[in-house]
């Protein structure tokens, strides 16, 4: 039991993503006023989707005294009247960060990377058992210090941040750790075969994926996307282009190639978007093809992303 | 023919030279072309890119034999780029150096594949038949203080399997963008030295587990792949027989690997005779194992003909005599006993290249 323990806090250590690039920029201080802001406003889908994966885990269980006690985080995210709850503290957080609270709340900055991580998370949640649904919450246990960590942080970096901003951060360090002591303490006890506790792990292990996976759409969305270096551009006869690289070639068409043109080292990925916008009024989802496009490339290794200091 | 237009060529191997002072005893060279001289001239190369660029190709790999052995190197290079193609250095490091290199950037160079024969500086020069693993280290360095990407290659046999993790170190340390661990495929050299050469499983299989290993720290893409003979499915070789590979030998002819100059009864074309796209299309040994009209059973209604292709056509000449039967590396095929009898066969002395005929 030790063993498996050790096993879970060990998936923290090595996949959490406080070792993500973005955070790890975020805590040193290195991220500028509009990267903390996208940060922000896509966060916020994320914390919207808590209470509904809370929901659907309440539905798994048929103990009161589990449902009484998880509950409780339903209550903290949505807080008992309006005006309160880790929601609201976090529509306090956009505004302290000078985000219009209303767009906010409207979603209308979502990444569709970041909507599909949160979504996988509700999936996840939706298609797996309690065991497994509680294991994925276990990312709580490595929550506690990455707020003590983000507080310090913002303090010292992002003095602008206006005041009472940061409490949607104070209120978690102390909910994370009643949480997942508690969630931890239920993992433990249920786990009773090897391969429950397998079945455990892999569920952490995937939470850590998808909290890793909305950061990289953040990254890609703040930096500034260029051609790889030593990529090669070469035009193809049907009007599609081919973004040539060591090993390998990738094909560019239709408004792809119009994307690309834009990525000049300058532009961050939401400009690109915004660019692209305001080039085709009344096209419905330009944005978000814009960004899964980016996405693409990078997985490709087409485009390379420098971070925006601005 | 059951296709009336040849596929686009992707990619042209570029053969410029088939000297090379290295002598690996797994050389990819033919056996029966020690002798052939560099028939075309840069002039002619750089025509050769510019009817690649237009066919549709967009990476060129120089090799040889050693392409650096040809002084006009650089002339070739700044053809190859002047018309638009990605240009790849796949080179042993010697005849090289530092300023060549930058010299050939300069030409339009954009990333270089370097070969080392192990990790161990002593059993590398023994496998390659000469002293070149300092240069080779120098090559590496000075590729990356370019900026160039660097490819690690080393073919992999019975003597350096064991020091997998040792290549790997130093593909980490060299800062290479991929390492390419390559079994030994078993033609021409290679071939003749193949009871010297072949693996057991049991390198195979802790190799693998050892690339499993590294292939989670950071360092470089580690292409890693069982080889044929121990994989009881042959490779789909060079993606198709004329599919997307087109090779230029040095004595001009068009081929569809290296490897099938050795193949008899097969009329390839040359360059500058014809053009390269009639060589790549038109000609009858281009055409002789394009498609699926030319399978055998049990590839013709096998579920697998559109991924391997029937496998190697170079490979089922050398182990059967015919190169239209199934590649008998596949466990489906009627030949396959011969890669089961090589594989429990006994061990034999290492022979350098060259060293047959003495």
């Amino acid at each position: 039991m030790k063993d498996f323990e050790a096993a879970l806090r060990r998936i923290g250590e090595e996949r959490y993503h406080d070792r993500h690039p973005f955070n790890v920029r975020m805590h040193e201080g290195g991220l500028g006023r509009r990267a903390i802001q996208c940060w922000v406003a896509n966060r916020y889908y994320y914390q919207t989707r808590i209470p509904i994966k809370d929901g659907l885990i309440l539905t798994k269980s048929p103990e009161v005294s589990f449902r009484r006690e998880w509950v409780q985080r339903i209550h903290d995210h949505d807080g008992e009247r309006p005006g309160e709850g880790g929601l609201e503290l976090w529509l306090r957080l956009a505004e302290a960060v000078g985000l219009e609270r209303d767009r906010v709340e409207r979603l209308e900055d979502v990444l569709p990377g970041v909507r599909r991580a949160c979504d996988a998370y509700v999936e996840f949640v939706n298609g797996h058992d309690l065991l497994e649904s509680v294991a994925a919450s276990l990312t709580e246990l490595f929550a506690g210090s990455i707020m003590q960590t983000r507080i310090a942080a913002f303090e010292k970096h992002y003095a602008w941040v206006k005041p009472g901003g940061l409490d949607y951060f104070r209120s978690r360090t102390l909910q994370a750790p009643r949480d997942s002591d508690y969630g931890l303490a239920f993992v433990l006890e249920h786990a009773a075969s090897d391969a429950d506790r397998e079945r455990c792990l892999a569920a952490l292990r995937r939470k850590c994926e998808i909290l890793w996976s909305l950061l990289d759409a953040v990254e890609r969305a703040t930096a500034r996307p260029r051609l790889a270096e030593h990529a090669l551009l070469r035009d193809e006869p049907d009007g599609s282009r081919m973004v040539v690289l060591p090993e390998r070639a990738v094909r560019v068409a239709g408004s792809g190639v119009e994307i690309l043109a834009l990525c000049d080292g300058r532009r961050t990925g939401v400009d690109v978007a915004a660019a692209m916008v305001e080039r085709h009024p009344g096209r419905a989802g330009v944005a978000d093809d814009v960004h899964d496009f980016l996405e693409e490339m990078d997985a490709a290794g087409a485009l390379r992303f420098e971070p925006d200091q601005d | 023919m059951d296709r009336d237009v040849a596929p686009r060529p992707y990619n042209l191997i570029a053969e410029l030279t088939y000297r090379c002072p290295l002598r690996c005893p797994y050389c990819s060279n033919p056996l029966s072309h020690a002798d052939t001289r560099d028939a075309l001239d840069a002039g002619a190369w750089g025509e050769v890119m510019r009817q690649a660029s237009a066919l549709g190709v967009l990476h060129v790999g120089l090799t040889g034999g050693e392409p650096s052995a040809r002084a006009d190197l650089e002339a070739i290079v700044a053809a190859a780029a002047g018309v638009g193609l990605f240009t790849h250095l796949v080179t042993a490091g010697v005849p090289l150096d530092a300023d060549r290199l930058a010299d050939l950037q300069r030409a339009g160079l954009r990333s270089v594949q370097l070969s080392i024969q192990d990790a161990d500086p002593a059993e590398s020069d023994r496998i390659a038949g000469t002293a070149a693993f300092q240069r080779k280290l120098e090559i590496a360095r000075a590729t990356r203080a370019l900026g160039l990407p660097l490819v690690l290659n080393v073919v992999l046999h019975r003597h350096n399997l064991g020091r997998v993790r040792e290549i790997v170190g130093l593909a980490r340390e060299l800062d290479a963008e991929r390492l390419e661990l390559a079994n030994t495929q078993y033609h021409g050299w290679a071939l003749a030295n193949r009871a010297a050469l072949l693996p057991t499983r049991e390198q195979l299989d802790e190799a693998a587990r050892v690339v499993a290993e590294e292939r989670g720290r950071p360092g470089p893409e580690i292409l890693y792949v069982l080889p044929d003979y121990f994989s009881d499915r042959p490779k789909p070789c060079m993606g198709g027989w004329g599919r997307k590979n087109v090779v230029v030998a040095p004595d001009g002819r068009v081929l569809p690997c290296q490897a099938a100059a050795d193949l008899p009864g097969l009329e390839f074309w040359r360059v500058p005779e014809r053009d390269l796209a009639a060589c790549w299309n038109d000609s009858p040994g281009m055409n002789a194992f394009r498609g699926e009209a030319w399978m055998p059973e049990p590839c013709r209604s096998c579920d697998r003909r559109g991924e391997d292709f029937g496998g190697c056509r170079c490979q089922a000449f050398a182990l059967t005599g015919d190169a239209a039967r199934t590649d008998p590396a596949c466990a489906l095929a009627p030949d396959h006993h011969r890669i089961e009898a090589a594989r429990g066969a006994g061990v034999e002395p290492l022979r350098q290249r060259g060293a047959m005929r003495n």
